[in-house]
């Protein structure tokens, strides 16, 4: 039975379905009925049920592509703040991609504290200790561009589905983004103006990211900018 | 300060005009505070409590850290104006008192393994109090918790029951907390009727007691709508405005 229909705003402690249902993520299970643990829109797809969040910090996975600022370091690398309870860390053979002598070379020359690098997690341990990795193509770190910060939570909405809403930004304005899942995005361009307007169309993104028709909204939004 | 008035409830009515079972008028709105991860705020009648939560976030310093769940930390705190007469502000025996009980009624419902290492931060800050201070706290900070996106199983409402002159009341305001005969703060997970604070000053015989809880648990169902209300009404004028 299923106590929910799809997108439907719940809150925590609401009954969503039961045991016939896989209990998803924002969810929890109690006597195997399965519950919402957050606020936020419920998710039913054929025989599983999650909560999509509307709130909440980062919380760092395998695999996610984040973008970090160096806040210290260490005889080996450096201590990432990704903007989440944890911070993560990055070892210079990780970022520079080959082996690097630490008596022989300085590692100021990579990074300093202050500097932004986009990174991917590369593990999260038992404890919650995070390595990241940023020696592949694409990563690495970041030498231009405007770097905006929202919500976690709304990062999904910016990317749309199947990456929707982002090429409705890079294409309107000509510029490139890229989109940490940890809630920082860097947009980088050509135009200061064109940089602006999209930093302004992400944060309307942050605003109104529970609606429902808003990549339409910003595609038009842009569009008269242009 | 005004002396003990004769009689707390003449014709059945209480000074404020409400019957034995009735609340005082109840507001709550959440995400009220921009900086903070969640907030709420709260007016019973005349108490007016703000919430806010922040966190999960980095626990320092890393000795309080504990390595395999997050620690919840709350602070109930009165400002100078909040009585009648300017409390000396800071943290005294009565507010750490109950920062200590919130925090032991807070607890239960959130997921707190899931942030091993990291601290949850809950500010009470009561602007105008009224009795029942500590139960709206408790309403306010659960609708802040869910409103900072902290996974949990349930809310948590409070309210106080209590005795004057000899009649089981609910939510008991200033001139009955301070002259009647009973005051009992409660807070309960209304989801599964569990409770997770339960204080008493004065006096109840037992067939009192009860009556007492059945009122409250009366009252907690309506402050437990008006919470989920507010959640809610935080994500839906928005959608008016289009």
């Amino acid at each position: 039975m299923l106590f929910v229909s799809n997108r439907e705003l719940v809150v925590p402690g609401k009954l969503l379905a039961d045991e016939e249902y896989q209990a998803g993520e924002g969810t929890f299970l109690e006597n195997g009925k399965i519950f919402s643990a957050v606020v936020g829109l419920a998710e039913v797809k054929d025989k599983s049920v999650g909560v999509i969040s509307l709130q909440g910090r980062y919380i760092p996975r395998q695999g996610d592509k984040v973008i970090g600022i160096v806040i210290d370091t260490h005889p080996f690398g450096w201590i990432v703040d990704l903007n989440s309870p944890y911070t993560g860390n990055l070892m210079v053979s990780d970022l520079v991609g080959r082996k690097v002598d630490v008596f022989k070379e300085d590692l100021g020359k990579f990074l300093k504290i202050g500097d932004a690098v986009i990174a991917e997690v590369r593990k999260v341990d038992e404890r919650w200790r995070v390595q990241l990795t940023a020696s592949e193509r694409g990563l690495g770190k970041i030498r231009g561009g405007r770097l905006v910060e929202i919500s976690p939570a709304k990062v999904p909405r910016v990317i749309g589905r199947r990456g929707s809403m982002l090429k409705v930004l890079e294409e309107t304005t000509g510029c490139k983004l890229e989109v940490g899942l940890n809630g920082r995005i860097l947009v980088r361009g050509k135009d200061p103006k064109k940089i602006n307007s999209v930093v302004e169309a992400i944060l309307l993104i942050e605003r109104e990211a529970h609606l429902s028709g808003l990549t339409d909204r910003i595609k038009a939004k842009l569009e008269k900018e242009r | 300060m005004t002396g003990k008035p004769e009689r707390l409830i003449v014709d059945g009515r209480r000074l404020d005009g409400r019957l034995p079972d009735e609340l005082r008028p109840l507001r709550i709105k959440a995400g009220i505070l921009k900086r903070a991860d969640g907030s709420a705020y709260i007016e019973l009648g005349k108490n007016k409590i703000l919430a806010a939560v922040y966190g999960p976030k980095e626990m320092h310093p890393r000795h309080l850290q504990q390595a395999d769940v997050a620690v919840l930390r709350c602070r109930y705190n009165m400002a100078p104006f909040s009585v009648e007469e300017r409390k000396r502000p800071g943290p005294d025996r009565r507010s750490m008192e109950i920062s200590k009980v919130i925090r032991e009624a807070l607890e239960p419902v959130l997921f707190l393994h899931l942030y091993p290492r990291a601290v949850i931060d809950v500010f009470i800050e009561i602007l105008q109090a009224d009795a029942g201070t500590r139960t709206a706290g408790i309403t306010a900070a659960s609708v802040a918790l869910a409103d900072a996106g902290i996974p949990m199983r349930d809310l948590v409402a409070g309210i106080s029951a209590g005795k004057v002159d000899g009649v089981v009341v609910l939510d008991l305001m200033k001139e009955e907390d301070q002259w009647g005969e009973a005051d009992m703060p409660i807070a309960v997970m209304p989801r599964r009727k569990q409770i997770t604070l339960l204080q008493m000053d004065g006096n109840f015989t037992p067939e009192e007691f009860r009556q007492a809880l059945d009122l409250a648990f009366k009252g907690i169902e309506k402050i437990y709508e008006a919470q989920k209300e507010a959640l809610k009404e935080k994500y839906l004028p928005i959608e008016g405005e289009r």
